[in-house]
């Protein structure tokens, strides 16, 4: 459904992934692991359109998107869940949430999936009308992961949901994740976390300075010492 | 040019031009110069504040109005005397600027835009003002019947000098400013105030000093304006018309000069003076508005600016930066005593405890790893240390002195430095004075001083090949040496890196470990906080490790790494 | 005094393009009033040649202005033009409309002679200019249909998500480009209505455009960028602190409310 084939993506003249090729079959669920500073943010961003790729090529359903302008890639059935959250904070929750749904196919859901979002956090129900700002953290994640399903995706990019967040959250949160997967969604998942990742994944790659250094199933990468030396340097 | 140089050429042009009524040419001539004269005293004193420190003020027409109305009112109404009524109208100017400047400059948010919209409502105050009291009334003043004194010849020509004299009073101070302390931290408040700040730069006083003398000579020049027409409305000299102008060509010359606003003030009025007559002057002022949106939209740099980037040295292509001069043998260190020590140090932010009882120390010449996972604490303990937050509880000892609660631009003149994760230059001053910027206001130096310490720390990061380079046409590596010098700058007992390894190619990180030491072996003891584990390995003495704001390892670098609480923090318990 | 309130109309109609610019996209458009007094010239032009009822030159110059506010915000996307520099640019585009108007109308004052302007409504014990109520209806109309198109339109939250998180907005499929030319159109649209009221109840000359700038930046400030009701209730206040102020002492001082007001304002709340 993915593939991501030898891509290169910097800023500015500082190269933050080269040589990068992955892919995510429909209804799997991915995850990228790797130390901060590996390039994981940069990787979900060149993807999800909003950081040009120097080199390579990124295919949604072997159509090529660097064909597809930044704001129609809603529309092909990718949503982002950003790093940080990135909510508009004046506006309410709810406002939020429609924003999801902008895209014209999905607009026509709106009242659908606005309900399946209020029954998934029942409490920004709840805080429909609070400042998306006001919010705690973990909310925050919650509107953030709501707004991306509103626009019905059938690839959800998720970038280190776990930031910032208490640990009970945290378990929260990828339980959640992990439900919108057995719904049917392909989830991209790039995390710090290797715990929580691992427990939800199908597949693992594991991201180190730009590069996929070891990839397979969590089962297959458990112990393995690349992953170490990638956390923890050489042995 | 060298500061000699040009002040010869300005004594020089001054002399010429003060001769040029003796040569008897048509009127004409003396009044074209004298409008030059005009133009470039106000352009000139617009461009102290606006262009050098980049507080774009759309008033200036409020304090030439006030220099024009002083002298007005005095001589009509009070008998004074025309000569000693033009340092009055250069004070009151000088002072109505001073207060509005004490008062915005207090308040933090008030930059560019607020700044422009601010002034112009001075404008219109002002005029409202007079034009509702006896200053004006209405219907004007007449000065015509004021004795002008007749020192050297026509009363025309005593107007043409004193317009010469206040000219070149302007470019004077242009060029004096420009080649100061205060000149450098003008511009380094346009690029980056805050950091300029942490600096050491004194940003307030620097701005309210400049201010008040652009409003001193826009006053001067007011008050002999006055003279020069002899009949002043309200509705001409509140003109919004003239503070655009002034802008316009100061602009058009390049405002980050000092000779910018004067070339931009004689191409504008030569242009004007050749399209005269009719129809053609309210087209003019078309071309004129055209002519200022084609610059500011082209030509960020003026007419100075293109023809300096012509004359200019092509900027090589980047040199490697070779291994400079080798760091003479450390004298010996004292054993490993603590340079800073945290004890119990806590900070939380809304809710989140992101340090929860941090106690460290850090031993003098020593260069300590801080890691951790993500959310771990690092980098606000680097910004707890620097004083850029505030310590909830704990203490932050720096050689035996509390720095718990000190202001962020006092540690840094206590002898501790900080780099960024993304270098943050002042994008248009030179690599060199990027340098001497933080040696002259963290150190206490002169200007020249400075800018020889600078070299030299230029020659210690090897970046001295590029020292009239901008910061923009730095690579990577390059800029974040150039953050390095600047935090070596001012000479500091500890540097705390964040991250400068990140964004770097193997090869170019090598020489930065190669660097790193370096300053380590000069003297200096170095906190980094990294990510990327070989080069921790390779270069920390002793590693530190956060999780969940605490300290739960430290030691040598390769123990550390195979603790098992350590390796639990990072990848779970699955791999201890 | 009630003709004062009514002034209050006028000030918002002026100041409604550029709150939503200003706010919604960070472009000054200082250029705003000169476009005003363009359309307030046309106005006086059409009607008085082609002897039309003024409200219909409407039909011609708002989509014209449309266009042209297209026009603008497509070469600022171009050039990259940022908030600062646009305040400079629309003072350059001020100077160059003055002098175009100058050119073709002469500094000569005008006068739109109108029905409008001659007849008065009897409301209760006071005498209200037509020219003024109507200013002052199409004002509350526009700045109330505007408030709830931001607020409950779709696109309306769009613009707003955009002047938030322009990237995010993008990334959900708001196609920002379009929507930034939509509210430039607007913009200019906005001006050309308030152009048409000028022409109603003003005298027209070239040096006109500067004696609003000053009372509309404060209306616009004060009621909170990107806001129109708040621009409403602002502009309101500010025309009737001048009516006040001229009942009180001589007219001549009126200008210095708004002016004082907005100094003030900058001060205290440098965040807008």
């Amino acid at each position: 459904m993915l593939e991501v084939e030898r891509l290169e993506v910097a800023h500015g003249d500082a190269v933050a992934v080269w040589d990068v090729s992955l892919s995510v079959r429909p209804r799997e669920l991915v995850t990228v692991v790797g130390p901060n500073g590996a390039g994981k943010t940069t990787l979900i961003d060149a993807i999800a359109g909003l950081l040009p790729p120097r080199a390579g090529t990124i295919r949604l359903d072997g159509r090529d998107l660097a064909s597809v302008p930044p704001h129609e890639l809603c529309g092909q059935g990718i949503a982002l869940v950003p790093e940080g959250r990135r909510l508009f904070p004046t506006m309410t929750v709810e406002e939020n949430l429609e924003i999801g749904c902008y895209a014209p196919a999905a607009r026509r859901r709106r009242a659908q999936s606005l309900e399946r979002v209020y029954a998934m956090f029942p409490v920004l129900r709840e805080r429909r009308r609070a400042a998306a700002g006001a919010l705690s953290g973990g909310q925050q994640q919650m509107v953030a992961i709501g707004r991306a399903l509103m626009a019905m995706p059938r690839l959800l990019l998720l970038d280190e949901p776990s930031l910032g967040l208490a640990p009970a959250i945290v378990d929260q949160v990828f339980e959640v994740v992990a439900g919108i997967h057995a719904d049917g969604v392909a989830v991209l998942l790039v995390e710090q976390n290797i715990v929580q990742a691992f427990a939800i994944a199908a597949r693992a790659y594991v991201l180190e300075q730009g590069r996929i250094v070891a990839e397979g199933t969590p089962s297959e990468l458990a112990r393995d010492a690349r992953i170490r030396e990638a956390y923890l340097g050489q042995q | 040019m060298s500061t000699r140089l040009s002040t010869l050429g300005l004594v020089v042009a001054a002399l010429v031009l003060a001769l040029v009524p003796a040569l008897k040419l048509p009127a004409f001539y003396e009044s074209f110069l004298y409008l030059v004269f005009f133009w470039i005293s106000l352009a000139t004193s617009w461009n102290i504040l606006s262009g050098y420190a980049g507080y774009f003020s759309f008033g200036h027409a409020a304090f030439f109005g006030a220099g024009v109305y002083t002298t007005a009112t005095l001589t009509t109404a009070f008998n004074v005397p025309f000569l000693l009524s033009l340092p009055a109208a250069g004070l009151v100017a000088a002072l109505l600027g001073s207060v509005i400047a004490a008062v915005v400059f207090r308040v933090r948010g008030v930059r560019g835009e607020l700044f422009g919209l601010l002034t112009l409502a001075v404008t219109f105050v002002l005029s409202t003002i007079a034009l509702n009291t006896r200053l004006d009334g209405g219907p004007g003043v007449f000065l015509a019947a004021v004795p002008v004194p007749t020192l050297l010849g026509a009363p025309a020509t005593t107007l043409y000098h004193l317009a010469l004299a206040v000219a070149f009073l302007a470019m004077f101070a242009a060029l004096a400013i420009y080649r100061s302390r205060w000149g450098m931290g003008l511009f380094a408040i346009r690029d980056d105030e805050d950091v300029a700040e942490v600096l050491g730069v004194p940003t307030y006083r620097y701005k309210l000093v400049a201010f008040a003398l652009s409003c001193f000579i826009a006053g001067l020049i007011g008050g002999i304006h006055a003279m020069f027409v002899t009949y002043v409305t309200v509705a001409e000299i509140f003109a919004v018309g003239l503070a655009v102008d002034a802008i316009m060509m100061a602009a058009l010359g390049g405002t980050r000069f000092w000779y910018g606003p004067a070339l931009g003030a004689v191409i504008i009025t030569t242009l004007t003076q050749s399209l005269t007559g009719g129809e053609s002057a309210v087209l003019n002022r078309a071309l004129i508005g055209a002519v200022l949106i084609a610059v500011i939209v082209f030509l960020p740099n003026g007419v100075a600016g293109g023809l300096q980037r012509r004359f200019r040295r092509a900027a090589h292509a980047s040199v490697s930066i070779v291994a400079a001069i080798e760091a003479p043998p450390s004298p010996a260190r004292e054993a490993s005593a603590p340079l800073l020590g945290c004890v119990d140090v806590k900070k939380a932010f809304r809710g989140l405890q992101a340090l929860a009882g941090v106690t460290l120390e850090v031993r003098a010449g020593e260069i300590l790893g801080l890691i951790g996972p993500n959310g771990s604490g690092k980098s606000t303990l680097i910004n707890v240390v620097s004083g850029y937050y505030r310590v909830d509880g704990g203490r932050i000892v720096l050689d035996g002195r509390d720095i718990a609660r000190v202001r962020a631009h006092r540690i840094a003149g206590l002898g501790l430095a900080r780099t960024y994760q993304i270098p943050r230059s002042f994008h248009r001053l030179s690599v060199l004075d990027n340098v001497a910027l933080a040696a002259m206001f963290g150190g206490d130096h002169g200007r020249a001083a400075g800018r020889s310490l600078a070299r030299s720390w230029l020659a210690f990061t090897g970046l001295e090949a590029r020292a009239d380079a901008l910061p923009g046409e730095l690579n990577l590596l390059e800029r974040k040496f150039l953050d390095l010098a600047r935090a070596l700058a001012s000479e500091p007992r500890l540097v705390l890196l964040d991250e400068v390894l990140s964004g770097l190619t193997p090869a170019q990180m090598t020489d930065a470990l190669r660097l790193v030491r370096r300053i380590r072996d000069r003297g200096t003891t170095v906190v980094f906080v990294e990510h990327i584990m070989r080069a921790v390995l390779d270069l920390a003495d002793r590693v530190v490790v956060l999780s969940g704001g605490q300290v739960i390892a430290e030691g040598l670098p390769r123990q550390v790494m195979r603790d098992p609480d350590v390796v639990r923090a990072y990848l779970g318990k699955a791999y201890a | 005094m009630l003709a004062g309130l009514f002034t209050g109309g006028l000030y918002a109609l002026l100041g409604l393009g550029l709150s939503l610019t200003w706010g919604l996209l960070r472009v000054i458009n200082l250029a705003n009033f000169a476009l005003a007094f363009l359309g307030a010239y046309l106005t006086y032009q059409l009607a008085t040649a082609l002897g039309l009822d003024p409200m219909l030159t409407l039909v011609v110059i708002v989509p014209a202005f449309f266009l042209v506010g297209i026009v603008l915000e497509e070469g600022f996307l171009r050039l990259r033009i940022d908030e600062l520099t646009s305040l400079i640019v629309t003072f350059g585009l001020t100077v160059i409309l003055e002098s175009l108007i100058q050119w073709i109308w002469t500094a000569d004052f005008r006068r739109l002679e109108s029905p409008y302007a001659r007849v008065s409504l009897r409301l209760g014990p006071l005498f209200v200019g037509l020219g003024g109520l109507l200013a002052f209806v199409a004002a509350a109309l526009l700045t109330l249909a505007t408030w709830a198109w931001l607020r409950w339109s779709y696109l309306g939250k769009a613009a707003r998500a955009s002047a938030q998180d322009g990237p995010m907005a993008g990334a959900f499929g708001v196609n920002r480009r379009r929507l930034a030319l939509l509210l430039a159109g607007l913009s200019s649209a906005y001006a050309a209505v308030a152009g048409l009221f000028i022409a109603l109840n003003h005298t027209l000359a070239p040096s006109q455009i500067y004696s609003w700038i000053g009372v509309v930046f404060a209306a616009v400030i004060i009621g909170r960028l990107g806001n129109a009701l708040g621009l409403l209730a602002a502009s309101v206040f500010i025309a009737a602190s001048e009516a006040l102020t001229m009942a009180v002492t001589a007219p001549g001082w009126a200008p210095l409310v708004s002016f004082t007001l907005l100094i003030v304002i900058l001060l205290l709340r440098p965040e807008l």
